[in-house]
């Protein structure tokens, strides 16, 4: 049974008059992986920020329409944006851990959210590595600088950083375009199995990546949705030219 | 509002107090000495040497011996610390003598300026027997302003694009060659900055001139670089401790710290503008 | 050949820096060393009467070392949170247009001639001071710090500001998006970032404030006593050598004593210089 977990009813963003997206309505399903992609400067990653407001620290971004998050809309007045990024992680397209320990990287979130005793958080921390697929390599090392791992690792990293508040919803900005292929092999799995547990939303520039992973793919192009379906028929027959030209390499 | 938001709206609250309190202050200052300087301001005031004791008259004497020791005192740094800024952007390799160099230009970057004062006394105005003069004032404030020079100088040649040197370099210049046609001009205006700053330095400083060579009172300017001179910063300390008519002069001391403030700040606005601008047109 | 020779020059030209160092290091203990002719070790550093002018001279520089280390912290104490809270205004705060006016202004303010700062302590805050709150006399500790205080703010916040700007957005952002306020996430991820410039910083103020000779000569009241409270005036080590190396004969053993009083102040802010750049590089090498 499928669940819509976060609506976007005709969202427009404008960085002062430059209109960036344009009407943008669809629904993400609740414990899938949506992929946006299109080609670079389409929009794809500005909405993805829409979501979890990091556009508000744009002086010049606004934001016109709704998204519902489980419901209720996040631009509505009065809405409590802290609550809101809790319950909406974000991992970014460069690795960026925290220059403290790995522990202290992961335990952050939580202790900002309340959360003092030694033995919640080491749990917390354990949880959240082991759903990162990074507890094995680390564990002996926790005390160590988080910036001493790999590049893959450290996103794994920033995954776990990211599902240590206990997040409903993971967005995700081109989580891959920094790493070795071994090391995007290793996270691409590591989505599939996220999804278990949270909703994803991810940013690729990668198409294949995008057929492997995701349930659904939304395709982007020059701040306009122009086709969201299931991931395998948009890949297959998609409805619109203008997604087969894209898919097919013919640009971007 | 919860703890984490009420600690969040502090912060923004005192750091724009703080903000505020500083401009306020910074405000109150110049304002208070345009306010009371103002009055006595006029073309007579700067083209009138002090006359009667330093009661009436100009501070032509300690405005001209101002210039005259900024121009001397350039005239030794800025060879110096261009050339230095020079070595250190275009030569230094990771050898002893760079990291000495460096060691030595921190150093005397964090130099007290009274001890400045004590150097010049011993070296220039008794050892070399300069006397308390302009030259020994000018070299005593040379000294002080070398490490801003530097620094200032480095950061311009650093600012050069790459591709410049190596455009030349591949036309066949030898390095001299792609320094004094390529990485000076392009560097020059910026390194123009970096002197106007050091001009504005030098300009207000006290400590180091005070015995090296800055005169209490002086009929006249100074013809020699062996004479003493007054200067703008030294007279304001003269007017307001150690003369006679301290109250009754008040209006002249307001004047002349009006002056001196009106000189340092305009020729540093003029150089921290100019540098803004500067950078703007590299970026591109 | 033709073309090593401008870079030999140039090189040598660069040496001049060196060699002021070292004249400054040596004329100073020149000149100040023959002061242990005239006093033991001892008695300089912890006779506390100064009474240069009797015959034989008293020179103990305590109250001088006590005076000059009681402005410099009262100052310190003073005007270091205030630029750190400054340097957070300018890089995390304030919006665009404020910060582009306030950074050149900050600046600006560090070329401030420290003798109209003296003035003013002289002629407008000490009567303020005296008239207020009924002191004896307003040129006191106070006063000093006060303005030593305006001196050094817009120098130690202009770099702990720079430091802080260098802290790279993806980690603040990385922090935003965990749900973290902006308080937060100054205190907790941008600050300890950039902290070891911003130590490096604050130490350069100190330095300054250690060095300062304008604005105590003329604000701090110059009396030779080790101060009991903010309101007693002080003699620090740069003002009594701004204030007696004139009416001095050369080679007495009070013209030697301010000197070793230079070994003193420049030993001390060498020392705190060289502690400053050695955080500084310590904390690039760990990024």
């Amino acid at each position: 049974m499928e669940k819509i977990l976060v609506s976007s009813r005709g969202v427009n963003l404008y960085y002062d008059s430059a209109r960036v997206l344009k009407d943008i309505t669809f629904d993400v399903m609740e414990k899938q992986v949506t992929a946006l992609i299109g080609p670079s400067g389409c929009g794809k990653s500005s909405f993805l920020r829409c979501i979890n407001r990091m556009n508000d620290f744009i002086p010049s971004a606004r934001v016109e329409g709704e998204i519902l998050v489980g419901g209720s809309n996040i631009y509505a007045g009065g809405v409590d944006v802290i609550a809101l990024r809790r319950n909406v992680g974000m991992v970014f397209q460069k690795p960026n851990p925290f220059p403290m320990s790995i522990y202290d990287n992961v335990a952050y979130g939580p202790r900002l959210h309340g959360v003092k005793q030694k033995d919640r958080l080491d749990e917390t921390v354990k949880q959240s590595l082991v759903g990162a697929a990074l507890w094995d390599e680390v564990k002996d090392k926790l005390k160590t600088p988080g910036t001493g791992l790999s590049g893959g690792q450290q996103q794994r990293l920033c995954i776990a950083r990211a599902i240590a508040t206990e997040p409903e919803i993971l967005l995700m900005d081109e989580p891959t375009s920094a790493l070795d292929p071994m090391a995007t092999a290793r996270i691409e799995e590591l989505v599939r199995e996220l999804k278990k547990r949270y909703t994803v939303v991810i940013v690729t520039h990668n198409m294949q990546q995008a057929a492997r992973i995701s349930d659904r793919t939304a395709f982007f192009l020059m701040g306009d949705l122009v086709e969201y379906d299931a991931t395998p028929k948009m890949f297959t027959s998609p409805e619109d030219k203008r997604t087969e030209d894209y898919i097919t390499g013919r640009f971007g | 509002m919860d703890g984490r938001r009420f600690a969040d709206m502090m912060m923004t609250v005192l750091s724009w107090a703080a903000a505020l309190l500083l401009t306020g202050m910074v405000v109150a200052i110049i304002g208070f000495v345009v306010v009371r300087g103002y009055s006595v301001l006029s073309l007579d005031f700067l083209i009138e040497p002090p006359r009667d004791s330093m009661t009436r008259g100009g501070i032509m004497t300690p405005l001209v011996g101002t210039l005259q020791l900024v121009g001397v005192a350039m005239f030794f740094a800025i060879p110096v610390g261009v050339a230095t800024g020079l070595y250190f952007a275009e030569y230094a390799r990771d050898d002893m003598f760079t990291s000495i160099l460096r060691l030595a230009i921190r150093s005397l970057a964090g130099v007290p300026s009274v001890v400045f004062g004590l150097f010049g006394l011993s070296l220039f105005v008794i050892l070399l027997g300069f006397g308390p003069s302009l030259l020994a004032a000018a070299l005593t404030l040379a000294c002080l302003t070398l490490p801003l020079m530097v620094t200032a100088s480095e950061q311009a040649f650093l600012a050069v694009p790459k591709d410049y040197r190596d455009a030349s370099y591949a036309l066949g210049a030898s390095k001299w060659q792609t320094i004094r046609k390529v990485v000076l001009p392009a560097a020059a205006p910026t390194v123009i900055t970096g002197i106007i700053l050091s001009v504005g330095r030098v300009a207000g400083e006290t400590a180091p001139i005070m015995f090296t060579g800055a005169a209490f009172f002086a009929p006249h300017i100074a013809r020699s670089l062996f004479s003493e001179v007054m200067a703008l910063p030294y007279h304001i300390y003269v007017l307001a401790t150690a003369g006679t008519f301290i109250e009754e002069t008040r209006p002249i001391q307001y004047g002349t710290v009006l002056v001196l403030l009106l000189l340092v700040l305009g020729i540093c606005s003029g150089g921290i503008y100019m540098r803004s601008r500067l950078r703007r047109l590299m970026r591109r | 050949m033709k073309d090593r020779l401008p870079g030999i020059v140039v090189k040598g030209m660069s040496s001049a820096g060196i060699f002021i160092m070292i004249f400054i290091l040596y004329f100073l203990f020149r000149e100040g060393i023959p002061v242990l002719k005239a006093v033991t070790l001892k008695d300089l550093f912890f006779g506390d009467l100064w009474y240069p002018a009797e015959n034989p001279p008293v020179l103990g520089m305590f109250p001088l070392i006590v005076g000059t280390l009681a402005v410099t912290a009262a100052s310190s104490l003073l005007a270091l949170p205030f630029s750190l809270l400054i340097a957070v205004f300018v890089s995390e705060v304030a919006p665009r247009s404020v910060r582009e006016l306030l950074k050149p202004v900050l600046e600006l303010l560090g070329f401030f001639p420290s003798i109209v700062l003296g003035f003013i302590g002289m002629v407008v805050l000490a009567p303020w001071l005296q008239e207020t709150f009924d002191m004896l006399s307003g040129l006191n500790l106070l006063n000093a710090s006060v303005l030593l205080g305006v001196l050094t703010v817009p120098i130690v916040s202009s770099l702990a500001e720079e430091a802080l700007s260098a802290v790279p957005g993806d980690l603040r952002d990385a922090s935003y998006a965990l749900g973290a306020t902006r308080f937060e996430t100054t205190r907790k991820v941008v600050v300890p970032s950039a902290l070891p410039s911003i130590l490096s910083a604050s130490l350069l103020g100190v330095m300054r404030a250690l060095g300062e000779t304008m604005v105590v000569l003329m604000a701090a009241g110059g009396a030779a006593i080790i101060p009991l409270s903010i309101f007693d005036p002080v003699r620090p080590l740069t003002s009594t050598i701004a204030a007696e190396m004139g009416e001095t004969p050369v080679g007495s053993p009070h013209y030697a004593a301010l000197f070793f009083g230079g070994i003193v102040l420049l030993l001390m802010t060498l020392g705190i210089n060289l502690l400053s750049a050695w955080i500084e590089k310590k904390g690039k090498l760990v990024q």
